[in-house]
């Protein structure tokens, strides 16, 4: 008889402490030795993680109404301009915005300051109304004196992505780290076989109201992806070649921890923001058992060369060989690194894992499934 | 290098009579120096090796002392998340991510200060250190 696990059931055990919870690594290990069927049996959930750059990320917050009240036009903290266009004192600090004077300090370090706890200067200017008479404010702000802070990142959780090769003569500093000339190294950026999107490929368990680890909290996943698309070539353990899917996730801010978010600066790029994600999947049946079991060495990603301007393609590797530390392009070894932190990867799905078999984590059935089929319009210039 | 001037040999224009009477190539690095104080300053020099050579005879008539100086690497460990983006551009092997744990290690003492990983961390832990030798 085929197996079949509810949600219901499912978090039935994981409230009594009886869910049997592994990470991804550890049910791909499994995997070399058991059939899906057994381990569709023996396990309930898996867990994933990722802790990436995810540049498309950001934090709604609540400042408060000061006595006069202003009704906020142009502002900035610690000198980086946020975005004032929703009524008087909401405030969305993007990760990736830059000081105007220090192209190294942006968005996402304030984030992360905030995070920490610290004092950040806030500047603000306005026109002056009736209703909202100040013009001019300059205070601090930190966690605990602003209401509220919300992360709402539009898209995280890349489901695979190309990794970066140099065939220039010229260094190239790129959002995939340093690229040294004629291919002197190789830099990727997913967890391979522990990243979540990797496991459910079809997203059969992931849609709108997934709960999810997000920045050391409890979060959700609140829509797809901007950039999702579903027309990506496929390799023959069905996972995408290429970037694909995307989540957009959204979390309280206030309860992040700085460890599992953390900012950074790309030199001659910009700045951008460590994310960490953690989603469980349930295995509710044999196929998803099959689809958790893939290993670094069934999943493939492009190479792309970023020397030259239309990032050809020049050959295709699995993350067994990238994980390795170094592959073979064209008879050339070449040294490879990851942007993404493999090793808090694995502290979050372990994270993960003791929340649900702790029972202190419970599945969240989504509540709308994500289009399967969606393309990418590029942008024409008419 | 770095050359510390005694108080007296302040007012000597040094390193215009370096590049001028020696035709060697100063690089400046940092500079300490006040006016009746001894003062330091940190040069790279180069230039035809008889003239190098002669520089530094002229320096040392000076009373001017000649420190060699080792570039060392600083890293913020603490801090660090283990990506591995400095691992891939660090080819002395003094950055080296433990395929196993996939922890990031540093050995110093293979470090030859090549400067690269300063720029390919992106949390910035890298910084570059003039020690003295």
């Amino acid at each position: 008889m085929a197996i079949q696990k509810s949600y219901q059931e499912i978090n039935e055990k994981i409230k009594r402490g009886d869910a049997v919870v592994l990470t991804a690594e550890e049910v791909s290990e499994m995997g070399r030795s058991r059939s899906a069927r057994e381990i569709a049996e023996k396990v309930d959930v898996v867990t994933t993680g990722t802790f990436s750059p995810m540049c498309s990320s950001g934090v709604f917050i609540n400042v408060g109404h000061s006595d006069p009240p202003i009704r906020m036009e142009k502002a900035t903290l610690n000198g980086v301009p946020v975005f004032t266009g929703l009524a008087a004192v909401d405030l969305y600090i993007g990760a990736t915005e830059a000081h105007p004077e220090n192209p190294a300090y942006g968005g996402a370090h304030v984030i992360e300051e905030l995070l920490e706890g610290k004092d950040v200067e806030l500047i603000a200017h306005a026109k002056g109304t009736d209703c909202y008479p100040l013009k001019d404010i300059r205070t601090t702000i930190n966690r605990e004196n602003i209401n509220d802070m919300i992360m709402f990142n539009p898209r995280n959780a890349y489901q695979n992505y190309p990794a970066a090769v140099n065939s220039s003569r010229q260094i190239k500093y790129t959002y995939m780290g340093s690229l040294l000339p004629r291919m002197g190294n190789a830099n990727y950026s997913t967890s391979g076989e522990l990243s979540p999107l990797l496991n459910d490929p079809q997203l059969r368990t992931i849609g709108v109201g997934t709960r999810i680890f997000l920045g050391g909290t409890t979060g959700y996943v609140s829509w797809f992806g901007t950039q999702f698309k579903t027309d990506t070539e496929t390799n023959a353990h069905g996972v995408p070649v290429s970037n694909a899917a995307a989540l957009a996730v959204i979390g309280d801010a206030k309860a992040m921890r700085p460890d599992f978010i953390k900012a950074a600066y790309f030199e001659k790029y910009g700045v951008s923001i460590f994310i960490g994600i953690g989603i469980p999947i349930p295995l509710l049946d044999e196929e998803m058992a099959a689809r958790v079991m893939i290993r670094n060495d069934q999943i493939t990603t492009r190479i792309l060369d970023y020397g030259d301007p239309g990032k050809p393609e020049l050959g295709r590797v699995t993350y067994a060989e990238l994980q390795s530390g170094e592959i073979t392009l064209n008879h050339k070894k070449i040294r490879t690194a990851s942007l993404s932190s493999l090793h808090r990867a694995r502290i979050i799905a372990d994270l993960l894992k003791k929340e649900l078999t702790e029972g202190r984590f419970l599945l969240a059935e989504p509540v709308e499934p994500f289009p399967h089929r969606k393309d990418l319009n590029p942008l024409i210039i008419r | 290098m770095v050359l510390t001037f005694p108080a007296e040999a302040i007012d000597e224009p040094i390193t215009y009579t370096l590049i001028k009477e020696y035709d060697v190539m100063i690089n400046i690095l940092n500079a300490d120096i006040t006016h009746g104080r001894e003062g330091n300053l940190l040069i790279e020099m180069s230039g035809e090796e008889t003239n190098v050579r002669e520089a530094l005879v002229y320096l040392d008539n000076k009373q001017i002392q000649i420190s060699p100086v080792i570039k060392t690497i600083l890293f913020r460990e603490s801090r660090c998340i283990h990506c591995g983006a400095c691992a891939s551009v660090c080819f002395s092997g003094a950055l080296d991510m433990d395929t196993a744990t996939r922890e990031l290690k540093f050995s110093p003492e293979r470090c030859i200060a090549c400067e690269l990983c300063i720029k390919a961390c992106p949390l910035q832990l890298f910084e570059l250190n003039f020690g003295v030798n």
